[in-house]
């Protein structure tokens, strides 16, 4: 990384070189036997240069020259991308966690053994198809600039994903669970998944119409990539965003709560920097429904007149290439505040209503504006305050700008989400729900 | 490289062993608004291996050719802890041993296109629409990927391919206080820079099109009698059927394997869907798939009738049916999978303004924004639509997402269209992003959808 720090160094006015490697497996249990087992060991380097206002960037994931990397990136200043920030000096970073022994030493037969162990838990309790995904992986990113900042970071994972299946679909109620360090699946959580799945397992139909509606933690990414669309400096720099000039003001009910920390040291992925090498520590974008911040990367601060706010990230909605990704306004590891309300309270004050425990099509539709529709993958009808069965070809639509000033309870817990981020469910009063 | 890959793999002990490299090119260039944002070619390569041993089957990738020992070692830890532990047994349908390189034919090879001349025609595009009324920003890439694969396994097969798509896409943004409306645009495909030329028509037209939707009221929840246009019936084909007919989709599940059991009479009289990656000119085209497989036509149903499905080695071999050569992966990073080329519905005898006669009273849908599949349920999005009354086309209506079961659909399409449409850009995710998923078809009219709305 020095080297090629310095070479770029001699060709711009400043440069910054950002590095990953991820060494991680993967096993699939389908149907009660194991199915896939992967592995993969991928590194990967990016050079962002600066140069007279201008930005250039390059990518590889095999370093094998240099000069080519840097010659891409000098060739990349040809188009004339204007860059108004300058990158960050050095600043104290608090020590991460590090990597766990358990999960650097953890082979495929753990992984089975973990696995088995969930499978072989949930087989004592319920009829039907059990699927169970679990893997584990070891993070190393460093970034290194000509300003001086020289910061890395390491941290260690495990997962297991469990799915019960609906009989004759591939429909399921499902739980994740995730650890810096080798562990098990806590029982009392599959416990609750199984009394969960056997109160889905009758089919019903009910009729459209507007009805209180739960959207549970692992479905909480459909309200949240509206929300981070919305709040996005870039949304606000191309004044596309449904809250410009709403700073200060309560757009949503005084129940609603969203941050981001990644220095909870409950956080897995609990991490002092962004992509950018800028601190990150809690950031709160919505505070009991008033619009508080911004989420920015260097360039949109800069563009916007606005102080960096830590939360960078090369990444997008779907994953990729990191190094190929130029960092973007970002909220990482997310969470809407909790309330005062147990789940199964919750559920309890439900008249009519529908619970989302997945759906189909979060990423559909007008997602800058506020808007969903999204398919029901499952969701549970409750009548009277009990779970009747699962909905048969259902739809939840709405706008969150609208669905999140009619909250009638926050859950008191928050649960980690497959697709990041802690959250609570919430109870939205009134939604429209389409069925058959 | 192929003799280099040969020696990768010798010495190996395992019943099986493949191995990929491939050297990815990129060139993106991306306006946000009137503004240039990124600019930038990149080259990039790395290795996945497959191991097959004692019935176990296992995989790892790696970017550096140091650690390619370290994964075969992995690939055949993974492979014998399979079967010690009681897991699914793969074996590989035969196919025949293959030697071939494959040439590249373009009709303009963007490589010889200077970047500023990519950037003009992209200028060109993102500046018509946003000279429109009421368009307030854009987001608008050019986007040229090459994927340049060397492929060896232990049986002999050694084959050369090199693909490239182009593609110029993204979205244009209307605005009237703080209602905001986009719509989704893409020109390209894989068979070189000339198909991105003279396109402004395009371009403009979407722009048109966001502009209206300002107006536009949001469609009210319910069940609908509805004609799609043909990118939607094609995300319908791709979303609900297409997935269903990939095999390693419903290997695991015996219910639904029964349902798909070949022979059943799953669809409509009308209903007639084609996976054929070997059309030329459209950007699921390949020659050979990501296990050395030469990739074959295959009618996935026959008026209604399931006829074929979409194979790799391993599935093939468990379905006791033909390998098709659908087994693909995004790039190096990825051990391939059962993926859709090019999937299509047939075309009909009907015109639209017939269609939207039989339909008398319902929606019309058009071009698809996104779609997802969970076994036989699916939904997908609507860019925009008209409201249909008496078979005339009425006023304009947005924020619209379909949900239906898989089989209830296929039974509920009434009449199939006399025309056709392919589209220009892929982009399915299943667990990895496949741009040459290609999808399309005639005007359909499907009875009894769920639409969800406001």
């Amino acid at each position: 990384m020095k080297k090629l720090l310095d070479i770029a160094a001699k060709a711009s006015d400043q440069a910054e070189v950002f590095s990953v490697r991820n060494d991680s497996s993967s096993l699939e249990m389908r149907n009660g036997k194991p199915s896939d087992m992967s592995a993969s060991i991928q590194s990967g380097y990016a050079l962002r240069i600066l140069k007279d206002g201008r930005i250039g960037t390059a990518y590889t994931k095999n370093l094998l020259n240099r000069e080519e990397l840097v010659s891409n990136a000098l060739d990349s200043l040809k188009g004339r991308v204007e860059a108004g920030f300058s990158f960050p000096g050095p600043s104290e970073i608090p020590e991460s966690w590090l990597p766990d022994d358990s999960i650097s030493g953890m082979g495929f037969h753990d992984l089975h053994s973990r696995s088995r162990a969930v499978l072989d838990y949930l087989s004592r309790k319920v009829k039907g198809q059990i699927d169970v995904n679990s893997g584990r992986g070891i993070l190393d990113m460093s970034i290194m600039n000509t300003c001086g900042l020289d910061v890395s970071r390491k941290s260690s994972f495990m997962y297991i994903f469990t799915s019960l299946l609906f009989p004759n679909t591939e429909t399921s109620v499902r739980k994740f669970f995730q650890s810096r360090k080798a562990a098990d699946f806590p029982v009392e959580e599959l416990d609750a998944l199984a009394d969960l799945y056997a109160s889905g397992l009758p089919e019903v139909s009910i009729p459209s119409g507007r009805m209180k509606v739960v959207f549970t933690p692992d479905t909480m990414y459909t309200i949240m990539w509206r929300l981070a669309a919305a709040a996005s400096g870039k949304s606000f720099y191309n004044r596309v965003s449904p809250l410009q000039n709403r700073r200060g003001e309560k757009v949503l009910s005084e129940k609603f709560t969203l941050y981001g920390d990644p220095s909870d040291p409950m956080e897995i992925d609990q991490h002092f920097f962004d992509d950018e090498g800028i601190p990150a520590r809690k950031h709160t974008i919505f505070d009991k429904g008033v619009f508080r911040n911004l989420i920015l990367n260097l360039d949109y601060a800069s563009k916007l007149g606005e102080e960096p706010t830590g939360t960078g990230y090369r990444g997008g909605m779907w994953g990729g290439e990191t190094v190929a990704l130029a960092p973007a306004p970002s909220l990482s590891c997310s969470r809407i505040a909790p309330g005062n309300v147990s789940f199964e309270d919750m559920i309890r004050s439900i008249d009519r209503g529908v619970i989302v425990l997945g759906v189909l099509g979060a990423h559909s539709g007008n997602i800058l504006n506020g808007d969903f529709s999204v398919g029901l993958d499952p969701g549970f009808y409750v009548e009277k305050g009990e779970i009747k069965g699962r909905v048969k070809d259902g739809m939840v639509s709405g706008n969150v700008y609208d669905v999140l000033n009619n909250i009638g309870s926050v859950e008191n817990r928050l649960h980690d989400s497959p697709m990041g981020g802690q959250f609570p469910s919430i109870l939205l009063d009134d939604v429209s729900v389409a069925a058959k | 490289m192929i003799d280099r890959l040969r020696s990768m793999i010798s010495g190996v002990e395992a019943d099986f062993i493949d191995i990929r490299y491939e050297i990815k090119t990129e060139t993106r260039i991306g306006f946000a608004g009137r503004e240039i944002r990124n600019v930038g070619s990149n080259r990039t390569d790395g290795y996945a291996i497959r191991v097959g041993k004692n019935g176990g089957f296992s995989s790892a990738t790696v970017t550096k050719e140091e650690d390619v020992p370290r994964a075969l070692q992995l690939a055949v830890e993974g492979a014998e802890t399979i079967v010690a532990t009681g897991g699914k047994k793969s074996i590989l349908a035969d196919v025949p041993v293959v030697v071939e390189n494959v040439e590249l034919v373009l009709d303009g090879d963007p490589r010889e296109i200077s970047i500023d001349d990519k950037i003009e025609l992209l200028k060109k595009y993102n500046d018509l629409m946003l000279d429109q009324p009421r368009i307030e920003t854009t987001n608008l890439s050019y986007i040229e990927i090459g994927r340049e694969k060397h492929y060896v396994n232990s049986e002999g097969t050694a084959v050369s391919e090199e693909i490239l798509t182009t593609n110029i896409a993204g979205e244009v943004i209307a605005k009237r206080g703080s209602l905001v409306q986009n719509i989704r645009v893409a020109i390209g495909g894989a068979d070189g820079y000339n198909r991105l030329l003279c396109r402004e028509d395009v371009f403009l037209k979407k722009a048109e099109v966001a502009a209206e939707l300002l107006d536009a009221e949001p469609v009210k929840g319910g069940t609908y009698n509805v004609v799609l246009s043909p990118m939607l019936a094609g995300v319908f084909t791709h979303e609900a059927f297409g997935h269903f007919s990939e095999a390693d989709i419903i290997e695991d599940n015996p219910s639904l394997r029964e349902k798909m059991a070949l022979g059943e009479k799953l669809g409509s009289d009308v209903v007639t869907i084609v996976a054929d990656s070997t059309m030329p000119d459209q950007i699921g085209y390949y020659a050979f798939d990501d296990e050395g497989v030469a990739v074959k036509p295959v009618t996935l149903m026959d008026r209604g009738v399931l006829t074929g499905r979409l194979h790799s080695r391993r599935t093939a071999s468990a379905f006791g049916e033909p390998v098709s050569g659908h087994t693909v992966a995004e790039d190096m990073r990825f051990e391939p999978i059962v993926r859709m080329g090019t999937i299509y519905i047939k075309p009909g005898e009907m015109t639209l303004d017939g269609l939207l006669a039989e339909l008398g009273d319902g929606l019309y849908l058009i071009d698809g924004k996104g779609g997802q599949t969970s076994g036989e349920n699916f939904t997908f999005g609507a860019q925009y639509g008209f409201k249909v009354k008496d078979g005339r086309i009425g006023p304009m209506i947005r924020d619209i997402n379909i949900m239906g079961n898989l089989f209830t659909t296929l039974q509920n399409i009434e009449a199939i269209g006399n025309d056709m449409e392919l589209s220009e850009r892929g982009g399915c995710g299943k667990g990895q992003l496949n741009i040459k998923s290609a999808l399309g078809s005639p005007h359909i009219l499907v009875r009894n959808m769920v639409v969800g709305g406001v």
